[in-house]
């Protein structure tokens, strides 16, 4: 049900998105929300789709009615009011007028009574069976009873509130596996709460005990098991081992995540691409995020911030994260176009999918950003083996007009990624050719007499010092300083 | 009226007749009771003699430092602005240091005198020997050196003050001199302020950075002041700001920040009109600041800087674009902006008759001489440093503190290791030097 909107399908590539909050989706940006969304499961699948609604009019009414499907699976009647809300926004903004909430699909107040009925219920129950083991004073029994009132409220949507019976929970753990537990249910609720800046501090917490885990997980089969044959030893300790990788791919993607969303985007790309296979995440995958995402972002970062050879080894010749990129197939297009310096595709590439990238729920505010940084690294990449090029021809190999390459190399230049200068009235740029003989003589000399001057300075700091001639505060200081002011 | 001894009839006697200078500054400076000791010194001899036409300048200088700065000083003791100046030319730098307070005192005369004569550039000579002959060098700091800058501002001769200016304070004894913080920070103020207004940007940098970073436990308002002007200086001669070396006290940035300087740093050099607006909306500021000259020339010179950076990005631009980026209206200002530029050796370039201009940038060229000049210095340089090493290596202090370390502990680092560490790292700061 793609809604053609004349304008814009013009091509202007480098100002896709005009205005940030509103995505297009059309013939020239495809994006199929029912292949996508069938991707996710449970509350990310509505979250994401609030998030399509409430920046893409196109498909608002198609996303509204998979959310209330969706919710109707869930068991927070109340997250069809923020449905309701990012629907009613983006129709106020619209252009083109959206059919009414109404019309398009409607929640089950039955169920959703019974919903909040049984919710009640539960809630209760629950409340009620950490009291008695609080009363008993067992500690195993309380940590549970936190467990599972914040996996309640989780569910429901009070992210607070679960929040706090998780860290509660720690109080009362027990073993480092208690506590690992605990860590990963805490960065699952961060990571759908979307609150990423608290998540390095429990991956940390984490690591801490997955180590201590391992560790005494290996002490007690070692000595459980000292006099058998050390064949099943051996599958044991690799059971251990597997056992922590899929715990630390979990933390890693939770690293990876934090990293992208405080723009670090170049410890994200390592992060993603070291990710293990998708078994690893278990019901993460889905919960969180799909196999194509994380293609996705590791790719899109990889290429803003990792050099070539990077490239060539993290993303093509590794299997892992190959798996992940059969999932999207444009990407190994992307990563294939760049490695061979194609970067009209890449660029076209990059903006025939803008729309999907925008879409994404974590990826949607660093979309311009990343966009960006991989157009400058191609235009650095392509200047890089030539000492002079018309720019004509640099606009051909990228698809833009001699004043948009010009704009942007000149932007390069300012900033100090090219070192070149433009011979503006025959378009050409041309690489700087420095004399370091020269340049090393007035660096040394600039060097000096800078050492020098600073030298004089310090050493009369220190004479002053020593002569107790420094600056203190004492009555009639200001008076004092009037008078000099005046003395000027 | 007054008991004999002290009548200056007698002083003059002592003056004349003693030989032990020493006792001779004890008697003038503890004999006399504190009330009546100026009045005594600038009065008359019984005779009615001016004691100074008995005295000879320079042999009896105690003496007459003494006389003449107290009646410099006091209401209704004229003194013959001829007798100042010869006394300045004159006098035994040996005998004046006894008494250095007096020093100060004469100083403070001379401007006196120069202002009730209603002339400033008289007092520029006395105070300039006085200067020059008191101190062992230049290099010595002394408590009337912002006088002499005072006075040269007053009667706008800041040319005069150039040869003083150029040796840098580098000892500081406040036994020659009665110190305290504030005859620093004036000094490099006031040093300041003569080379700006001289145009002299590069030195007026350094002596208003030296008055930002002298030390201290608190910032002076004077500092701050001296930021305002270190930065506007800055704009002027280098179109940007230098960070602040790490050992300026960090309240004064901090303070500086709320300042309107640090918007007009923000819009320097591109935003050519928002400088204008805000020049129009703070001038009573910056002229209360007495800084609008300096913001004034700052800003006229911002279009310069905008160019320059053209340079670096372009190889040829014409007249036209040129004036769109740096915001001039006609070409025919912007042609002239360029060659201006160009004598003075800013930018290199070349303007065709079709009002291209092609932009290049000639290696720097450096002579041997230079570079032996350089390297000379830095030698010399390196030697001093050596020579304060060992000079701080002998002083107690250092020596007092290391035998305290090697009591306290003997497994820690010894004393002489860390003198080895110690004079390693001088050692390599001299090598860069």
């Amino acid at each position: 049900m793609d809604v053609d909107i004349p304008e814009e399908t013009g091509q202007s590539s480098t100002h896709y998105i005009r205005r940030p909050n509103l995505v297009l989706v059309d013939d020239a940006h495809p994006f199929d929300l029912d292949g996508y969304i069938a991707n996710y499961t449970g509350r990310t699948a509505v979250d994401r789709l609030i998030h399509i609604i409430s920046v893409c009019p196109t498909l608002a009414p198609e996303a509204f009615q998979l959310a209330v499907q969706h919710i109707h699976q869930s068991r927070d009647p109340s997250l069809y009011q923020q449905v309701m809300s990012a629907y009613d926004a983006i129709s106020g903004l619209s252009e083109t007028p959206l059919p009414s909430a109404m019309d398009l699909a409607q929640l089950d107040t039955r169920w959703a009574d019974e919903m909040m009925a049984k919710n009640q219920a539960e809630r209760s129950k629950l409340e009620v069976e950490l009291k008695t083991y609080s009363n008993n004073m067992i500690k195993e029994s309380i940590r549970m009873g936190h467990r599972d009132l914040g996996d309640f409220y989780r569910s429901v949507g009070e992210y607070p509130t679960a929040l706090k019976h998780y860290t509660k929970s720690r109080e009362f753990c027990t073993t480092s596996q208690h506590v690992l537990e605990m860590c990963l249910s805490v960065l699952e609720l961060l990571i759908e709460q979307r609150n990423f800046s608290h998540l390095p501090t429990y991956v940390f917490k984490a690591d801490a005990a997955l180590d201590a885990a391992s560790a005494a997980a290996a002490n007690a089969k070692e000595s459980e098991g000292s006099a058998p044959a050390a064949a099943p030893l051996l599958n044991k300790r690799k059971a251990v081992s597997e056992d922590r990788e899929r715990v630390q791919s979990k933390l890693d993607f939770a690293t990876a995540l934090s990293s992208l969303a405080s723009g670090n985007y170049q410890k994200a790309a390592y992060m993603f691409l070291k990710l293990g296979p998708a078994k690893d995440f278990g019901d993460w995958m889905g919960k969180l995020i799909a196999p194509g995402d994380i293609a996705i972002y590791g790719v899109l970062c990889a290429l803003a911030t990792l050099p070539r050879s990077a490239l060539k080894t993290q993303i093509l010749e590794n299997s892992t994260f190959g798996v992940y990129v059969e999932q999207e197939p444009y990407v190994r297009e992307l990563v294939e176009a760049y490695l061979s310096s194609n970067f009209k595709t890449v660029l076209e590439l990059l903006n025939r999918y803008s729309s999907r990238h925008a879409l994404d729920l974590y990826l949607a505010q660093h979309v311009a950003e990343l966009t960006n940084m991989i157009r400058n690294w191609a235009v650095v990449l392509y200047f890089q083996p030539f000492a002079s090029i018309k720019l004509d021809r640099m606009s051909g190999a990228f698809g833009w007009t001699v004043e948009e390459v010009e704009e942007q190399v000149v932007a390069l230049i300012q900033s100090g990624a090219i070192h070149g200068r433009v011979d503006s009235q025959n378009k050409i740029l041309y690489a700087k050719q420095t004399d370091h003989r020269a340049e090393l003589f007035a660096r040394a000399i600039k060097a000096a007499r800078g050492i020098q001057a600073t030298n004089r300075k310090v050493l009369l700091r220190m004479r002053l010092q020593q002569a107790d001639l420094t600056i203190k505060a004492p009555k009639g200081y200001n008076s004092s300083i009037a008078e000099l002011l005046q003395g000027d | 009226m007054a008991p004999d001894s002290l009548s200056l009839d007698r002083i003059l006697n002592d003056i004349t007749t003693t030989n032990n200078l020493q006792a001779l500054n004890h008697t003038l400076k503890n004999g006399l009771p504190k009330e009546s000791r100026e009045t005594i010194l600038s009065s008359p001899l019984a005779s009615g003699q001016d004691p100074l036409s008995v005295l000879d300048l320079r042999q009896n200088t105690l003496g007459v430092l003494y006389i003449m700065s107290a009646r410099l000083n006091a209401t209704n003791a004229p003194v013959q602005p001829n007798a100042v100046t010869t006394f300045c030319q004159t006098f035994l730098p040996e005998q004046a240091r006894l008494a250095p307070e007096r020093v100060s005192l004469l100083a403070k005369g001379i401007v006196r005198l120069g202002q009730q004569h209603n002339n400033m550039s008289w007092a520029i000579p006395p105070l300039y020997h006085l200067l020059t002959r008191y101190p062992p060098d230049l290099s010595y700091l002394t408590s009337f050196h912002y006088i002499f800058l005072q006075a040269c501002l007053i009667a706008n001769q800041p040319a005069a003050a150039l040869p003083v200016l150029a040796v840098p304070i580098a000892n500081v004894n406040t036994s020659l001199s009665e110190l305290t913080y504030n005859d620093n920070l004036m000094y490099h103020y006031l040093g300041g302020i003569v080379l700006a207004v001289l145009k002299k940007w590069a030195e007026a940098e350094e002596y208003f950075e030296i008055c930002v970073t002298a030390p201290g436990a608190v910032p002076a308002a004077l500092q701050l002041e001296a930021l305002k002007k270190l930065r506007l200086v800055q704009l002027i001669s280098r179109g940007e700001v230098l960070p602040l070396p790490k050992y300026a006290h960090s309240a004064l940035p901090r303070i500086f920040k709320n300042s309107i300087y640090t918007d007009l740093i923000n819009a320097y050099p591109q935003n050519a009109e928002r400088l204008h607006l805000l020049l129009d909306k703070e001038k009573q500021t910056f002229s209360s600041d007495k800084n609008l000259g300096l913001v004034t020339q700052a800003i006229d010179r911002a279009p310069r800087w905008t160019l320059k950076k053209l340079t670096a990005t372009y190889v040829t631009l014409g007249l036209g674009d040129i004036a769109r980026v740096v915001g001039i209206q006609s070409e025919d200002e912007v042609r002239a902006l360029i060659l201006s530029m160009i004598e003075t050796g800013d930018i290199s370039a070349q303007i065709s008759a079709s009002g291209t201009v092609t932009f290049s940038d000639p290696p720097p060229q450096f002579t041997k001489e230079e570079v032996d000049s350089v390297l000379y210095n830095s030698q010399a340089q390196s030697e001093l440093l050596e020579s304060l090493e060992r000079e701080m290596a002998r002083s107690k202090e250092f020596i007092s503190k290391a035998i305290k370390s090697q009591d306290s502990s003997w497994a820690g680092p010894g004393p002489d290791e860390e003198m080895y560490a110690m004079s390693g790292a001088w050692g390599d700061d001299s090598m860069f030097g």
